[in-house]
Formats: C-alpha cells, sequence, structure tokens
C-alpha cells in the first residue's frame, strides 16, 4: 500500500483533499441525518448514505484531477514516482540510457549534418525562386554547372523577363595579402560574383556596403571586396577598421567596402566564403574566352514565370552559342558527337538548398549512415522495450493492488509511458550532447588537405524538433508493449498468493528479439560491404609508389625576368635537390597524380577512326616515372636535352593507352596528333612506355594516358621521394629556393598518400562509421538476448526445476530454453538478410570490388551475429542446466 | 462510468438551473433538488454529482465558498456566475431546441 499513502502524500495536495473530505463528509452526515428522519436506523442511515454516494475513491482521484491542475499533479506524481524507480534500479537505467542516447546522438548527428547540407533553404530572400544552370556532357549523366562568360551575358540578355541572371565562381582557395600583415599571404576562400548576386540574393551588409552592380561593369575597373561576418570575426575581430584596408588577391589589389550580415556564409553548403569579389576583377581572358568554364549561373525566376519556361529560353541560347562554337571545330569530326555537344542536355534546377560540390558526392553516404543510425535506434528500443518488460513483470503485484483500490487503467499506462518519457528525456539529454560532439568530428572527416570542410551544425529548432520528435517517438515505441501489459494486469490473478500464473510468458519478446536480429543483420551486413569495399580500395595496385613521396606546389611568377632560361632554372632546382641529404630523387610535374587536376586532348590516330575519347594527360619532367616508382615498360625515360627545342614532340604512353590504340603492335616509334587550339594537328612522337598508373581516382580503371614533356613556366608539382617529413622538407626548400631563383615560392606541402586518402574520404567515412554503429548495433543485439534469456530462466526455474527432477538431462533442459528464442532469431536472420537484398540496390554505387550477394558478404556478419548471440546465450543457458530441482521447488 | 454517461450531459445544465432559481446551495441541497424536480427519474450515484460540480467551478461557471453551519459542520457552498448564467442561457436554449426536433422526429417519422 506505500505507493497509495506516497500518492496521496503529493505536493500540496492535503488542503485539497482535506476539502474534499469534508464535502464528502458533510453530504455523508445530512443524508444520514434525513434517513434517520424518515425512521432508519443510525446504522442502517449511515451504510445507506454511503451506497448512495457511491465508489468514494473513483470520486476522491476523479476529482482531484480535475482541481486546479487536471492531470498535471498525477504526472507529477508519476514522475517522482519514476525517478525514485529509475534510482532503485541503476543498472537497468543505466543501460537503458547509455544504449538510447548513444543511439538518439547518433540519429541527431545524422539528422544535423543531413540537414546542414542537403535540407536547409539558403538563408537568403524567397530562396525557393532561386534556380542555377546545369548541363550535361554526352555518355555522362552527372550534373555539370560550370559556364564560361560569353555564353553567360547572352544568356543573361536573353532572359530579362523569365528570370534575373547572375553569376558566382566556384569558392577557391586563394593566397591573399592583407596590408598591413607583412606581405605575409594567407589562405582565404574567396568567390568572384555579379554585383547584382547580393541585390538579388536579398543579403544585407552587417557594416559598410555590399557589391552593386555599377561594381561588375568593365573589367578590372572595380577593386573593391566584401568580407563575410565569419571571416570579419575570426581574421579581424569585428573591427570596423577594417573598411577601406587593401587586400591582393591574385595579383589584383582590392579595396574591402563592407562585411555581409551575419549568418550568411556563402550559398554552398560545406563551404564557407571568406570574401566575395567582382567578376570584373578575374582574369580578361576569363571574361573574354568562351574556353573557360569557371562559375555557376544562377537565377531568380521572375514572378509569375515557371522554371520550365525559363529553362526553355535559356536552353535555346545554350544551344545556339554550341552550335556556334561547334562550327570552329575540324571538319574530320563525327557528325554525331558534334550533334551531341550541341544538342547536350541543359537544365535549371532548384537552388533552394544552395547548389554543393560536396552533396552531390556525400548525400547519398549521409542517407546511408542516417538510415543506419536509424537502424541502432530501433535495436536500442528494442532492447530497452524488454528490459522494462521484465521489469514490469515484477510489478504485476503493484499494478494489481492500485487496480484494486480504485485507480483507472488509465493512471497505469500513464504512470508506465511517463516512465518511458523519463528515460527517453534523460537519452535525448545525453544524446544531443553527444551529438554536437560528432558533428563537427564527421565534418572534420569530409575534410581534405585541399578543401576545408565547414557546415553550420548549430543546435536550431530544426534539429531541436527531430530530437523532439524522435524522443517521443522512441519513448512511445519502448513504452508501448509495458504500458499495454499494465493495463491487462488482471488483479484476480497477480495478487493470488504466491504470483499464481505467470502473465508475462516469454512469448511477449519474441517480435522484439526478432526485429532486433533483423535490423542488427541489415547493419552489420551494410557495414561489411562498406568495409570490405574501402579494403578492396586501399589495397589496389596504383601503379606507382605512394610512400615516402612528398609533393610540393611552386610557384616562380617572375622567372622569365632575368632574361634566364625557365626551363633551365627548374632543371637547376632538380639538380640541388638531387644533392641534398635525405632525398632520393626529385622531378616536376603539371600537376601532382591526384591532386585534384586532370587535362584531357582528343587525339587523331593515323589508321584509326576518328572518335570523340578524350585520353588524358600529364607533363612531366625526365625521371618523373622514376621517382613515382611507375615501370618503364619499353623505349625510354625523357632527357634534359628533349625540352631544349622550341615544342619538343616526344611523348610517353601507358600500357592502357598502348592496348587501346596500337592492339597487338608495339607503339614505340609511332606519330600520332593532339588537336591543338583552332583545330591545328600537333605531332607527338611516342618515345616511352609506361605501366599503368592511376591518375586521379583509385575506383577507376587507370585511364589511357600521354605523358608529354614538362616545360615549367610560372608553376608546377614537384615530387620529391624521400624518407623526410614534409615539414623537414619544406624547411630545407625554404633555404634551397632563393638560392636557386628569388621567385620561387612554396604554396602547398603534401604527402602523395594523403592525397591518395583524400579521394576516398567518403569511403572511409562509411566504413568507419558503419563499422562502429554494428558495434554498438551487436552489443546491444547481445546484451538483450542476455535479458531476454535470463528473464525467461528466472520465470521457468520452476518447471525446470519438475523436470530435472522428472529426470531431463541438462542437455534438455538447455535446448528448452534456447529454442524459444532460436526460432525467432532465425526468422529475424531471415528477414535481414531480406531488407540488405533490398538495401543492396540502394548502396551498389558506394561499394568498390564487392558484391553483395558474394557468399562472403552475407558469411561474414551472419558468423559475426551468430557468435555474439551464443555468447549471450551462454551464461543463461549454464544457468538453466544447473537448475538444482531441491531448491527450484522448495522456493515456492 | 458508463452507468453515469447518459446522465452526465445534462447534468451541468441541471445544475446551472437549479442554481440560477434558488440561489447558493452545497452539494447535498443540489442532490435533493436534482431529486425532487426529476421526480427521481434521474437516478445517480449521488456522488458523480461532485466531480460535475468541480469540473464547473474550473470552467468558471460556478464558485464555491466554505461556510460553517450551526452545528459546526463546514459546508461548501456553489453559487452561479456570470459566466454561468450565459452558459445556462445558450445551453437551455440549445437543449429546448434539440428536445423539440426529437419530439417532432418521434412524432412524424
Amino acid at each position: 500500500m506505500s505507493w497509495f499513502s506516497r500518492f496521496l502524500n503529493g505536493i500540496r495536495r492535503d488542503r485539497l483533499n482535506r476539502d474534499l473530505e469534508d464535502e464528502i463528509q458533510f453530504h455523508l452526515a445530512a443524508r444520514t441525518e434525513e434517513l434517520r428522519r424518515a425512521g432508519m436506523s443510525p446504522q442502517q442511515a449511515k451504510e445507506q448514505a454511503g451506497r448512495q454516494l457511491g465508489n468514494a475513491l473513483r470520486l476522491r482521484e476523479s476529482s482531484t484531477e480535475i482541481k486546479l491542475f487536471p492531470r498535471f499533479e498525477s504526472i507529477l506524481v508519476d514522475v517522482a514516482f519514476g525517478l525514485r524507480l529509475c534510482r532503485k534500479n541503476k543498472i537497468v537505467t543505466a543501460a537503458a540510457v547509455v544504449s538510447l542516447s548513444l543511439a538518439i546522438g547518433a540519429c541527431t548527428a545524422a539528422f544535423s549534418l543531413i540537414d546542414a547540407l542537403i535540407l536547409r533553404p539558403l538563408p537568403v530572400n524567397d530562396p525557393e525562386r532561386l534556380v542555377y544552370a546545369v548541363y550535361q556532357s554526352p555518355g555522362d549523366p552527372e550534373d555539370r554547372a560550370a559556364f564560361n562568360y560569353p555564353l553567360f551575358e547572352r544568356m543573361r540578355e536573353a532572359s530579362r523577363s523569365q528570370a534575373q541572371l547572375f553569376g558566382m565562381s566556384f569558392q577557391s582557395r586563394r593566397d591573399a595579402v592583407f596590408d598591413g600583415s607583412g606581405g605575409q599571404p594567407e589562405k582565404v576562400y574567396a568567390q568572384w560574383i555579379s554585383g547584382t548576386a547580393f541585390p538579388i540574393l536579398g543579403v544585407k551588409p552587417a557594416l559598410g556596403r555590399l557589391l552593386i552592380e555599377s561594381d561588375d561593369l568593365k573589367p578590372g575597373r572595380h577593386p573593391v571586396a566584401v568580407l563575410s561576418y565569419d571571416f570579419w570575426s575570426r581574421r579581424f575581430g569585428r573591427n570596423p577598421g577594417v573598411l577601406g584596408r587593401w587586400v591582393t588577391i591574385r595579383d589584383k589589389q582590392l579595396q574591402i567596402v563592407g562585411v555581409a550580415e551575419k549568418g550568411f556564409t556563402g550559398v554552398e553548403p560545406g563551404i564557407h566564403t571568406d570574401l566575395w569579389v567582382p567578376n570584373m576583377m578575374s582574369d580578361e581572358t576569363s571574361l573574354a574566352s568562351p574556353g573557360w568554364s569557371w562559375f555557376r549561373i544562377w537565377g531568380r525566376l521572375q514572378p509569375g514565370v515557371t522554371a520550365d519556361r525559363a529553362q526553355a529560353v535559356l536552353r535555346t541560347v545554350f544551344t545556339n552559342f554550341r552550335r556556334e562554337r561547334a562550327s570552329g571545330r575540324r571538319a574530320d569530326e563525327p557528325r554525331d558527337s558534334v550533334e551531341r555537344f550541341i544538342h547536350a542536355p541543359f537544365y535549371l534546377r532548384s537552388a533552394a538548398n544552395g547548389p554543393s560540390a560536396l552533396r552531390q558526392s556525400f548525400e547519398r553516404p549521409m542517407w546511408v549512415l542516417g538510415i543506419i543510425a536509424v537502424l541502432v535506434l530501433l535495436i536500442a528500443c528494442s532492447n530497452v522495450a524488454s528490459l522494462l518488460i521484465a521489469r514490469a513483470a515484477a510489478r504485476d503485484r503493484e499494478m494489481a493492488l492500485r487496480l484494486s483500490i480504485g485507480a483507472g487503467r488509465g493512471r497505469l499506462v500513464q504512470q508506465m509511458l511517463i516512465e518511458s518519457a523519463l528515460l527517453s528525456i534523460a537519452s535525448c539529454l545525453l544524446g544531443v550532447l553527444l551529438a554536437s560532439q560528432a558533428g563537427p568530428l564527421i565534418t572534420d572527416m569530409l575534410s581534405t588537405s585541399y578543401r576545408t570542410v565547414r557546415l553550420d551544425l548549430r543546435l536550431d529548432w530544426r534539429v531541436l524538433s527531430f530530437l523532439t520528435a524522435a524522443g517521443s517517438l522512441t519513448a512511445f515505441l519502448f513504452g508501448l508493449a509495458p504500458a499495454l501489459r499494465a493495463s491487462v494486469v488482471s488483479p484476480n490473478d497477480a495478487l493470488k498468493s504466491g504470483g499464481g500464473k505467470q502473465t508475462a510468458r516469454i512469448g511477449l519478446f519474441r517480435p522484439l528479439v526478432a526485429a532486433q536480429t533483423a535490423f542488427s543483420f541489415l547493419v552489420l551486413f551494410v557495414a561489411g560491404l562498406f568495409l570490405a569495399s574501402f579494403a578492396k580500395l586501399g589495397r589496389t595496385d596504383l601503379g606507382f609508389d605512394r610512400n615516402n613521396l612528398v609533393v610540393i606546389e611552386l610557384e616562380a611568377k617572375d622567372l622569365r625576368q632575368g632574361g634566364q632560361n625557365a626551363f633551365a632554372v627548374w632543371h637547376q632546382l632538380l639538380d640541388r635537390l638531387k644533392e641534398s641529404p635525405g632525398v632520393q630523387s626529385a622531378s616536376l610535374s603539371g600537376w601532382g597524380l591526384f591532386g585534384g587536376s586532370a587535362s584531357t586532348q582528343n587525339l587523331r590516330i593515323p589508321g584509326r577512326p576518328v572518335d570523340a575519347y578524350e585520353h588524358h594527360y600529364l607533363p612531366i619532367s625526365p625521371r618523373f616515372l622514376e621517382t613515382m616508382r611507375i615501370r618503364l615498360a619499353g623505349g625510354t625515360d625523357f632527357e634534359w636535352r628533349d625540352g631544349q627545342e622550341k615544342s619538343p614532340s616526344v611523348v610517353i604512353v601507358n600500357e592502357s593507352f598502348a592496348r587501346r590504340n596500337f592492339p597487338g603492335e608495339s607503339p614505340l616509334g609511332k606519330r600520332f596528333f593532339r588537336v591543338g587550339r583552332g583545330g591545328t594537328l600537333i605531332a607527338q612522337d611516342i618515345v616511352g612506355i609506361a605501366g599503368d598508373a592511376k591518375y586521379d581516382s583509385v575506383r577507376d580503371a587507370t585511364p589511357p594516358t600521354v605523358y608529354a614533356l614538362l616545360q615549367p613556366e610560372s608553376g608546377a608539382s614537384l615530387q620529391v621521394r624521400t624518407q623526410l617529413e614534409p615539414a623537414a622538407l619544406a624547411a630545407l626548400l625554404q633555404k634551397e629556393l632563393p638560392r636557386v631563383h628569388p621567385a620561387f615560392r612554396m604554396t602547398g606541402v603534401t604527402l602523395q598518400s594523403t592525397l591518395v586518402d583524400d579521394t576516398l574520404v567518403r569511403e572511409r567515412l562509411l566504413a568507419l562509421l558503419s563499422g562502429f554503429f554494428s558495434i554498438v548495433a551487436i552489443v546491444l543485439v547481445a546484451v538483450g538476448l542476455y535479458g531476454v534469456l535470463s528473464y525467461g530462466v528466472v520465470q521457468r526455474t520452476r518447471e525446470i526445476g519438475i523436470r530435472v527432477a522428472l529426470g531431463a538431462q541438462p542437455l534438455r533442459v538447455v535446448r528448452l530454453v534456447l529454442s524459444e528464442i532460436g526460432l525467432v532469431t532465425l526468422i529475424g536472420l531471415v528477414l535481414g538478410l531480406g531488407g540488405g537484398v533490398a538495401a543492396s540496390q540502394f548502396i551498389t554505387a558506394l561499394l568498390y570490388d564487392v558484391k553483395p550477394s558474394d557468399i562472403w558478404s552475407i558469411a561474414a556478419p551472419l558468423a559475426c551475429l551468430l557468435f555474439a548471440c551464443s555468447l549471450a546465450a551462454l551464461l543463461p543457458a549454464l544457468r538453466a542446466a544447473r537448475v538444482d530441482p531441491t531448491t527450484a521447488l522448495r522456493h515456492e | 462510468m458508463a452507468r453515469q454517461e447518459a446522465f452526465q450531459g445534462s447534468l451541468p445544465l441541471l445544475v446551472l438551473k437549479i442554481l440560477a432559481r434558488r440561489g447558493p446551495l452545497h452539494g447535498y441541497g443540489i442532490t435533493v433538488r436534482i431529486q425532487e424536480v426529476s421526480e427521481d427519474v434521474l437516478r445517480v450515484e449521488e456522488g458523480s454529482l461532485y466531480p460535475a460540480l468541480h469540473r464547473m467551478e474550473e470552467s468558471g461557471w460556478i464558485k464555491a465558498k466554505w461556510l460553517t453551519t450551526e452545528n459546526k459542520h463546514r459546508a461548501r457552498v456553489y453559487e452561479i456566475t456570470a459566466d454561468g448564467r450565459r452558459r445556462l442561457d445558450a445551453e437551455e436554449k440549445r437543449w429546448l431546441a434539440v428536445n423539440a426536433a426529437v419530439v417532432r422526429a418521434l412524432k412524424h417519422a
């Protein structure tokens, strides 16, 4: 009965209860008095009055519920009671809260990432009306969004009544020198934009002014720049004195005229822009040449104009422009490839949440990880549900008692749901803490040496409402079963001495165990695929040795000023390096392999039909192959004297190139042509054959590649094979470079292995996180199964005792205990496998050299799961086998 | 609960009417009044009156105060409020309209 007195002693209840009691007493007294006057005996009158009043207890309960705080007080009481219960069952509470908070935290982190990268609309005026233009190249369904300036100008004029178009360059990390910083360059994310961009987007200044239309009229005549609020805070501590200062970017001096409003970090999720510059301040060639595609075309649809209409108008301009361009092509090009070029698909896409390169590669992985997190949450839910059912079974008598003295069933259900809510709230709080740590950690994992990813992972109302929804849904999910149980407790059965018939058979757990097994198999299956893919990618032969190789980006702007031969200066640099201690070999290339750059060329090969295929090109210095450890399969390497001619024609091709273009014969000594500017043909003579080496992707097959002789001028990528750390090598270069030539500057130092790893960010993220989740899932399943089986053994101790007394062998007893769960586990596995097959369609694109239908893809997670389950079943099985009939039966 | 449900709907209306006619009354007095005027047709567990009274009090249709009777009993006396009178008016009209409609329907159906 103790709960009832507690119940009545609730907060500020005393007066209320006394009043109610007085009122009832008054009624009873008055009625008794009347009945007595009508001729009843005092005793009879009293009893009759009581009968007429009805169930005084229920009356009390419903009246107090109405009083002052309807329902609220009963909730307070239940909360207090629930908290006390949680404190009493520390282990159960801790297990529940830890597993739930882990899962809720993972889900919240996943949601905040997905929200920041994919869902959240841009913080500008009416983002729904914003569009950006894309086209597709023949044979490639991927959207391309880079356009050239002449085309943009024509589109802008043609579509004035459909949309206000503006251009925004791709954000790029640039060296910027601010006045007063002693000429020290710093990396900033700069973006070149139309003067109309800010007004059309509706961004306001926090300080000074933003760029306007008149800032973007004549090439090179508008030396102004605007900072982002974020950068202004970070770099200048929000000093308003920043206005009027000068910054030098790409040899252009720009004056800072303003700071954009707080919260506007640019228009591309994943990259925060630091500084905006008018388009007119970019290179003059980039504004005049149709060959330079360097920015996105944006537009705000005019009122009443649909995106389809604007798209139709712009597509005509796009196609006409391409037709004109195609007329300058070589006449020998196949007609259909020219047609495909002209009629490349052109679309307007919604820019409501901002176009994002990062999203293009991470949208699917993020959803996959989000779904895995949800599965883990479901596993945790069913786990906690089992825990609560087991605990609720122990409380049958309490429930029955409350029912029999007049508590409504609704109250009992409320009590159970409130206990679930308490667990859920605690888990949500912990989970948010976890998510706030995990979010930035994952964002860091997305960053590479050449791309700093910054996502706005604030705890805004969107994340909080997600958390609330997830929290209440989970509370409902895991609280429902125990609550339903509470509502069907039969006071008669439960209160019979000795517990009588046990109402909580293991049957209630069956669906939970099946669900857990299914979900965890699914998680393990998917994680296994990602882990195997990542492992295989890591073991893939690249064709070069990525270890002990440092890649340095060099710039040498004014090399020619002294009238020196640039080629000789670069040669001298390599010679000096070669003699430095710790350096095994060094070479140059136009850009580094896996550095994110690539160049392709259309070729004419005598004796082969003309096609539109683009071959990969890489300009290299002599000894590049040696430094990279790319095998020389035939012919010779370049020599430095090759470079003394004006335009050397020598090239080295790789084996894929040889197979594609000279099947069955040696390409050595053969000549082919590259299509140069204006359609001229440039002869290329094959002097060497290199072994296949990957160019910029581990995943893709090695492309047919031509290594041309590098003619270094103002910049190149330097490879150094060395045992030195990058920092030590950088220090060495810092010393050596000025000795060779004062114009040399280092703009970047990385390990070749880092560059390769940077192309596997997506795969690493998937492997790491899904691996982590699968560990969580398997632990949860094992703990859950252990709990259910132990509970089953405890419940059936008496039955087992009888069986043993009647001569059952321990093995039979174990089988009895396990068989209850074994079949369900099996069903769960089959369901999980079905889910896995369905899911594998969605993730094939993310896999590498692994098939979901492989026997190992299924066997490995199965083995892991079975192992964990057997481990979990071992203890309860042993306990069942050791049941001693005499103690078990005496127990009753 | 089921037993009282039919009655529950009209109970507030009756209480309001009685309080409006007779002035302040305690719970027992209201019970007696209801039984008198309905000639025992509306018989009910007397206890269910109190939750109804408390609910009406929460809604602001009636207000209550404690009085001490001659024989030193604390009695809680209920009184109709202005809100309650408006409510009574509306409820009464609605009830009569519904009633008339039902009667009509019974006649002509």
